[in-house]
């Protein structure tokens, strides 16, 4: 096992070399001066211009300039944004928990959906029901989201008005975020509907963002399962006269869960990168809209360390993916010997 | 001497027309990618004549009905039967123009990933060693990124078109097509024809393009045609963004963004450009199934 880590995390470093020289190549390659973009249409005069050059290092050589911006990161220095001046590192700590909390109601969403339609339509494939969720599932794979969201945006929040249009929680409310999960927060604080509000504000942007990975799940379960099913030991589960939702579950279900594992962990590393879409449409404040917002005001600074950050985090979550196939399936960890 | 090249080349069609015709009746089998070829086939006509087509010209402005609704909804006329946008276009007349575009997007981000991705892929499975381990790495920095997010941040350096987003979204899929390619080829090197090829004395150019590749080709062509899908998609993101085609370019990514502010007023605006991707994709989606199905014989094993 620690060999199998050992191995995975050394594939790792040219790869982070390389994501590092990206995002370093990203700020220098924009078109135009960076500094003049900052300064923005008024311009500044040539003193000031010559600080910032020096300032920001942008007078040194290139690779002087790579290596200084790597010692900066392992320092933890993601840079300061162009606008706020505030650091990259802070402002991405406040919004991560923002999509955190998105991701995972979406994925909830998609889960508990998507895998049990998945099962039934294996177990009565060719049925009905096999048929219609098929072509709902694909129908829902390809669905443009950003319009799927407006539509859900114009028939619960429009039509029937049950449901805000954006944000995280209604402004009337005031109180302590110390965890940054409104959740859990709105439920801390003694406000009166604070949570009902928070909960509302989630549930769209959850059903938007969740669409694509519960078709996805409903496909890659009804897949799997098929392929389970038709296998020796299930068909000794069936004649040892096991009930049928014992085999289905326990003997069935089991055995399919790595193909299912794999697509559920793809899905955590690309919603946790920030919904880009759903959180605009919705106004989410996380990092998905943060990194749109930046890159529509040329802030290019965090623009650049919020994808060294975003692809830090895609990289954990897919290696503790990999690991946990390792504790699940003994027979991936032992193929690399 | 003439004549034996003859018969072996007429054999070889008829053996080609034989694996298409069992490739079809494969396809056919399945009713949805037929309805999906169906629908595709109508598109690209109505793409191709366009210009005999549709009645209006997509950007000519009728200021004097803006936002007239669908002929189906109050209101409505026959003379602009979908009605016409914020600024007085007639929106069928976009949408028939817009066609063209999902068509041009597809076609060219799969040219680029067809070309670069399964000659990288072949490169990296041939050569092994240092410079398959370079292309890989490459690779997973690409795909370390958020797809979209890269495609927008790349789409910022290149600055805001429907090409640069053709391109950006071209580069953030390549990956995929590397990494088929090579497990592909990968699997085939060790077979025996590639050995009594190599034996035989077949530079390596030719061991790549004409002996492995066409036995590789089949889940590639499935990958291509879901990400024939899939970039339709994204353009169509980048456009509603703001990041893709500029106005007055009639795609239909764009179209849904100038109609957002108008959702609770006037939903068709943007009901029916939504309604278009969908369909579109879907279809591309159920051809590609229908081609996994005919194309791979280890799914048909298990449907059996």
């Amino acid at each position: 096992m620690l060999s199998f880590l050992l191995r995975r995390l050394l594939v790792l470093i040219p790869t982070y070399i390389g994501i590092t020289l990206t995002a370093f190549i990203f700020i220098h390659i924009i078109p135009g001066d960076p500094i003049l973009v900052m300064a923005g249409e008024r311009g500044l005069p040539e003193e000031k211009y010559q600080e910032l050059m020096q300032a920001f290092g942008f007078d040194q050589p290139l690779w002087k300039q790579y290596v200084d911006y790597v010692v900066q990161l392992v320092q933890g220095d993601f840079g300061k944004s162009f606008v706020t001046g505030r650091p990259v590192l802070d402002e991405f700590f406040e919004l991560f928990p923002a999509t955190v909390e998105l991701s995972f109601f979406a994925l909830f969403f998609a889960i508990i959906i998507g895998i049990p339609c998945g099962i039934i339509a294996a177990v009565k494939r060719g049925s009905v029901f096999d048929h219609s969720l098929m072509t709902i599932s694909l129908t829902g794979f390809s669905m443009p989201i950003f319009w799927w969201a407006l539509l859900l945006i114009i028939f619960f929040s429009g039509y029937l008005g049950w449901t805000p249009v954006s944000g995280r929680i209604s402004v009337l409310y005031f109180f302590d975020t110390p965890t940054g999960f409104m959740l859990i927060d709105s439920w801390l604080s003694d406000e009166e509907g604070a949570f009902s509000s928070a909960l509302s504000h989630l549930i769209l942007p959850a059903i938007a963002l969740g669409t694509i990975p519960m078709a996805t799940f409903a496909r890659q379960s009804r897949s799997a399962m098929l392929e389970t099913l038709g296998e020796d030991y299930i068909k000794t589960a069936r004649a040892k006269g096991l009930s049928s939702f014992r085999v289905v579950v326990v003997h069935g279900f089991r055995n399919a869960l790595i193909p299912i594992v794999t697509v559920i962990g793809l899905s955590v590393g690309t919603l946790l990168g920030g919904a880009i879409l759903t959180e605009s449409i919705f106004s989410w404040p996380g990092i998905g809209k943060w990194m749109v917002d930046s890159i529509f005001r040329r802030d290019y600074a965090v623009v650049q360390g919020g994808l060294i950050l975003i692809a830090t985090m895609v990289i954990i979550v897919n290696l503790s993916v990999d690991i946990l196939y390792g504790i699940i399936d003994p027979r991936i960890r032992k193929k690399g010997h | 001497m003439s004549v034996e090249i003859n018969t072996t080349t007429a054999t070889n069609q008829s053996a080609f027309v034989a694996v298409l015709a069992s490739f079809w009746f494969e396809f056919k089998q399945n009713k949805g990618a037929l309805y999906g070829l169906i629908f595709i086939a109508i598109l690209a006509f109505v793409a191709i004549f366009a210009d005999f087509i549709a009645p209006y010209s997509p950007i000519e402005q009728y200021r004097d009905v803006l936002k007239m609704p669908p002929v189906w909804v109050d209101g409505g006329s026959w003379q602009y039967v979908f009605g016409t946008d914020a600024l007085g276009r007639d929106q069928l007349s976009r949408m028939i123009y817009g066609s063209r575009y999902s068509f041009y997007i597809g076609f060219i981000v799969i040219f680029f990933c067809l070309t670069v991705g399964v000659t990288l892929g072949l490169i990296a499975a041939f050569s092994k060693g240092l410079v398959d381990n370079i292309i890989m790495r490459l690779m997973d920095i690409i795909l370390a990124f958020p797809s979209l997010l890269l495609a927008l941040a790349l789409v910022a350096i290149f600055g805001p078109s429907l090409e640069n987003a053709m391109i950006a979204i071209a580069i953030v899929f390549i990956p995929h097509f590397v990494r088929l390619t090579r497990a592909q080829a990968l699997s085939e090197l060790g077979k025996d024809y590639v050995s009594s090829s190599k034996t035989m004395g077949a530079s390596t150019f030719r061991l790549m393009f004409i002996n492995v590749l066409p036995n590789c080709m089949a889940p590639i062509i499935v990958q291509a045609t879901m990400s024939f899908s899939s970039a339709i998609l994204d353009a169509a993101a980048l456009g509603f963004l703001g990041m893709g085609a500029q106005p007055p370019t009639p795609e239909w990514g764009t179209m849904l963004a100038d109609s957002r502010q108008y959702i609770q007023s006037d939903p068709w605006l943007m009901a029916i450009p939504g309604l278009a991707i969908l369909f579109t994709v879907l279809s591309i989606n159920l051809i590609g199934d229908g081609l996994r199905d005919a194309l791979d014989p280890k799914m048909k094993k298990s449907k059996a």
